[in-house]
């Protein structure tokens, strides 16, 4: 258990590394960095300036280097646009993202759980048809849609909600199921099929002989084998959903990591995107890393392998 | 059913049940297709938005881009101030909305299709190869694939089209660049699974060089999973662009694209929500009918394959 | 229930109790009658082997009578009697309350029939739990007590395992233990010693047995071996196309097959002693037909080497005095002779 342990951790130090390095190349490639800091038209002098503060004059290998060393000693540089520390900006922001992400998640599920059993139970019935349709209907519309539509409802017709900003939970909540709504579907779809292929197994008819009470028998026993995969498919999707939320963060003006990453792309702020990137993928990497650890927990065929 | 067959001197013989002649496998597949009703739903919504897409701006006479700011923002024809010389109303610069509508679906189809093909070939490719030389061929390319999945995508993306600047070509390539992964991914595993049957050994049996095995066995089979896939990153795609252009780091003004109708109209929301609902609504339907067609292909090629 | 039963209740009141027992599947192709208006009983202390080759409905019965079947499938009845209560059109919350507790069911392969996900003690003690509204202590004694009863070593240890840590012998003797955790009257199993090795079969019956004695339980043994049959039996029903052709006593149904299928089974058996090395085994040529639609008169009569015209009619119930009873045509001597 531990060789493995060390294994996944190791695989995931290098991936978070690539990453790193592919955002690092992408930045610096993608246009000349200089140009644009100091904007267009700006004056050569001010360019080398620019470009000898930064250290973009030398080779990109150095670059690199420099960036990753400083960033394993803690030194994620200074925001241009901001001027204090990428860390402290980050921080700061990093909380309200992983808030937003795991109310969405857990929205997601608590809409899944219950569509995708009731789907499996009845299945092909217009029950399970109804669950099916409310779940392709949920992949297709676009969340920001979705988004200003809430905005539309409930913070400007029934005033029930603030329009934008992050000051109370109540800012949360249409972020919330805006996100949330659009992170159903894989869910319910995973759920409804194992529950299906979980109820037909022999276990759930030895239940039964017992003369266990359907719930029991559905959530006890059927659900407990079901529910296994979709704890993996949750830590994967969190993952995705730190790293999505800039469209949301944006229309709802929410002050996390998106909302910042979407600032700092406008304001040409390397340093924070940077720092951005290589803590979503780490998030990301983790996330993975853990829900694999909790694949082999709780099915308790794989602890002793 | 069991026939009664009367018994004689022969020696007795089990009677068969009688069997219905089989059909030629296309004509179950098909059989099966128009039974299944989603997916005839979304075919057919699908060739719909696509014809109206192409054909009517043909013979539709109001161009996208022209203003008119002696009629802006009047509403669709269903609402009192509605006129049926505008039958979708006009937007805020007085461009009618249908045409712009039917010409930012232009976009949306080209977009899907131009990064679906380009996505496919990269990661078809990548997957093919991963699956088929395994080792360190294998080891590299999962790598790659690791990393690319633990990349915040939509991050990148709107940092590259910030840096270079952004333009259909640019959103294009982009997302075509990125979006590879589950292409990848499917084909390794589909590979995987094929290399391992008999009658790939018995084509190397025979000396069938191994590109003749990819392309001859390995390819013709790994695409019907393909084209699932492709049909649901079209969807994805088109949803993506629309999120990037609605930031403003997708198509251009005044390029027509849904998303960027429902940015531009943000601000006139509350008076005209029409103005947002209607691209809205066409990009979900747009999403809708092609995830109802990849579904249903992703069950056709299932129950296709199990027989 | 173990209870002291008189000998006179022995015979009046059956544990298990079916009358015109049918069960039919509705499929794409037709309904398929799995079961045709099959009828036994069993007293307790008796066990009943049911057998018949694949696919004669064995299964299928005993699932009806525990209420188990598919979807698609619908049993009726005329009489479904479980120690005197009839299930045949009890409500769903009335065939629970007695599942598990009254009638126990065990399955044919103990390793999927337990949840993966639970240990051993969690899968015994909710029944007893359950139905009998005990507190954990008193179920988790019961179950270790049971454990034991089914020569289970280092029983407390056992219930904190998962299945797939115990091997395929141990866990058909949970499997027994949990279906007696609430002393049922009835035990159903369906081929419980098919997927084991030989010398654990051995085992397995003789414990099934040696629970019987103890504790009175009339058991339904379902099975396709007759093997078995010949060790645990007291009576026999031979199925056949979802009927039963041929029941009696274990003697009876040995000693003086009076069907045709029954007499075909009997000499597909090598008997050391008897069949000469390298010498035909009997075989009953054709397969079993298609069960789907109307049938009509005797079903096994083209596989029948006395199968006549009138074959095609309904086979009268023969019967005699001693209890041996069999579908068909042929008359009673007339059959005997040169088949054993």
């Amino acid at each position: 258990m531990t060789r493995y342990l060390l294994g996944r951790i190791a695989l995931a130090l290098m991936v978070a590394l690539a990453v790193s390095a592919l955002a690092f190349l992408v930045l610096r490639l993608s246009g000349d960095v200089a140009i644009a800091i100091a904007g267009e038209g700006a004056r050569d002098e001010d360019l080398q300036l620019i470009r000898n503060t930064y250290g973009l004059d030398r080779p990109l290998l150095v670059q690199y280097a420099t960036w990753l060393w400083q960033t394993l000693r803690g030194d994620f540089g200074s925001s241009i646009y901001f001027k204090v520390p990428v860390s402290e900006l980050v921080l700061q922001k990093l909380p309200t993202t992983i808030i937003l992400g795991l109310s969405s998640l857990t929205f997601g599920l608590l809409l899944a759980v219950p569509l995708g059993v009731a789907a499996a139970l009845w299945r092909n019935s217009w029950i399970d048809r109804l669950a099916m349709g409310i779940t392709v209907v949920a992949q297709a519309l676009p969340t920001f849609f979705v988004a200003l539509v809430l905005i539309m409802v409930l913070a400007v017709w029934a005033r029930w909600l603030p329009v934008s900003g992050s000051g109370s939970w109540l800012h949360f909540v249409m972020p919330t199921i805006a996100l949330g709504y659009y992170v159903m579907p894989p869910f319910m779809r995973l759920i409804r099929s194992n529950m299906i292929e979980v109820l037909s197994a022999d276990y759930v008819r030895t239940a039964r002989a017992k003369g266990l009470p359907a719930s029991r028998v559905i959530f006890r026993h059927a659900l407990r084998n079901a529910i296994v995969p979709v704890v993996g498919l949750a830590a994967v999707q969190l993952g995705f959903l730190l790293g999505g939320s800039v469209v949301i963060e944006s229309v709802f003006a929410l002050d996390g990591l998106g909302y910042l990453a979407f600032r700092s792309i406008s304001y040409k702020d390397f340093p924070v995107l940077q720092t951005i990137v290589l803590l979503l993928s780490v998030l990301y990497v983790a996330l993975t890393t853990l829900s694999d650890i909790a694949n082999v927990w709780l099915d308790p065929r794989l602890r002793n392998a | 059913m069991a026939a009664v067959v009367p018994s004689s001197s022969t020696p007795p013989v089990a009677a068969e049940p009688a069997v219905p002649p089989t059909l030629s496998r296309r004509r179950q597949l098909w059989r099966r297709a128009c039974a299944n009703r989603p997916f005839m739903f979304g075919l057919g919504l699908l060739a719909l938005i696509v014809l109206l897409a192409l054909a009517v701006p043909l013979f539709y006479p109001h161009d996208p881009y022209a203003q008119d700011l002696t009629q802006r923002t009047v509403p669709p024809v269903w609402y009192a101030r509605g006129t049926w010389e505008h039958v979708l109303g006009t937007d805020a610069l007085g461009r009618d909305y249908l045409a712009r509508l039917l010409h930012g679906g232009r976009v949306s189809l080209l977009i899907s299709l131009s990064v679906v093909l380009i996505s496919g070939s990269i990661g078809t490719t990548l997957g093919v190869l991963a699956g088929y030389f395994s080792g360190k061929v294998d080891l590299g390319i999962t790598f790659l694939i690791t990393s690319f999945l633990a990349m915040p995508s939509i991050l990148i993306a709107l940092v590259i089209v910030s840096m270079v600047g952004s333009s259909l070509t640019v959103v294009i390539l982009v997302l075509g660049l990125l979006m590879w992964i589950r292409f990848a991914v499917v084909t390794r595993t589909a590979t995987q699974q094929i290399r391992a049957l008999d009658y790939v050994a018995a084509a190397q049996a025979v000396g069938a060089s191994r590109w003749r095995i990819v392309f001859g066995e390995v390819l013709p089979n790994v695409m019907p999973q393909v084209i699932v896939v492709a049909t649901l990153e079209a969807a994805s795609a088109i949803m993506v662009e629309a999120a990037l252009s609605f930031l403003g780091l997708g198509v251009q003004p005044p390029t027509p694209s849904w998303g960027l109708m429902i940015a531009e109209a943000r601000s006139y929301m509350f008076f005209s929500f029409w103005l947002i609902a209607i691209p809205g609504i066409s990009l979900g339907l747009l999403a809708l009918a092609i995830n109802l067609v990849g579904d249903g292909l992703r069950d056709l090629f299932a129950a296709g394959s199990r027989n | 229930m173990a209870a002291v039963l008189s000998p006179s209740s022995c015979a009046s009141t059956p544990a298990l109790e079916v009358r015109h027992l049918s069960v039919d599947i509705g499929t794409g192709h037709g309904t398929v009658h799995a079961v045709r208006d099959v009828s036994f009983s069993v007293d307790p202390g008796q066990t009943l082997c049911i057998v018949g080759e694949s696919g004669c409905g064995k299964s299928m019965t005993s699932l009806a009578v525990m209420d188990l079947l598919p979807g698609s499938a619908r049993r009726r009845a005329e009489t479904l009697r479980v120690g005197g209560q009839d299930l045949a059109t009890a409500s769903r919350r009335t065939i629970n309350a007695l599942r598990g507790e009254r009638m126990a069911m065990i399955f044919q392969e103990p390793m999927t029939a337990l949840n993966p996900a639970l240990t051993i003690g969690d899968q015994m003690t909710e029944v007893h739990r359950h139905h009998r509204r005990s507190s954990a202590a008193e179920a988790r004694e019961r179950a270790v007590h049971l454990l034991g009863r089914v020569g289970i070593a280092s029983a407390a240890e056992r219930l904190g395992q998962y299945p797939h840590q115990l091997s395929g012998g141990l866990r058909q003797r949970v499997m027994i233990a949990m279906a007696l955790m609430c002393d049922p009257d009835v035990l159903i199993a369906d081929e419980p010693t098919t997927a084991l090795d030989v010398t654990i079969q051995a085992q397995i019956l003789r414990l099934l047995l040696d629970l019987q004695r103890e504790l009175g339980i009339a058991i339904v043994l379902v099975t396709h071996d007759l093997g078995v049959v010949a060790r645990v039996a007291h009576k026999v029903a031979v199925m056949y196309a979802g009927r039963i052709v041929e029941e009696g006593s274990a003697a009876q149904v040995f000693g003086q097959p009076r069907h045709p299928y029954t007499r075909g089974l009997l000499r597909c058996i090598p008997v050391p002693g008897r069949t000469a090395p390298g010498g035909h085994l009997g075989i009953i040529r054709g397969t079993v037909p298609a069960l789907t639609g109307e049938l009509h008169g005797c079903s096994f009569r083209e596989r029948c080497e006395f199968a006549q015209p009138l074959c095609e009619t309904a086979p009268p119930h023969r019967s005699d005095a001693a209890g041996h009873a069999w579908h068909c045509h042929l008359e009673k001597d007339a059959a005997m002779g040169a088949e054993r």
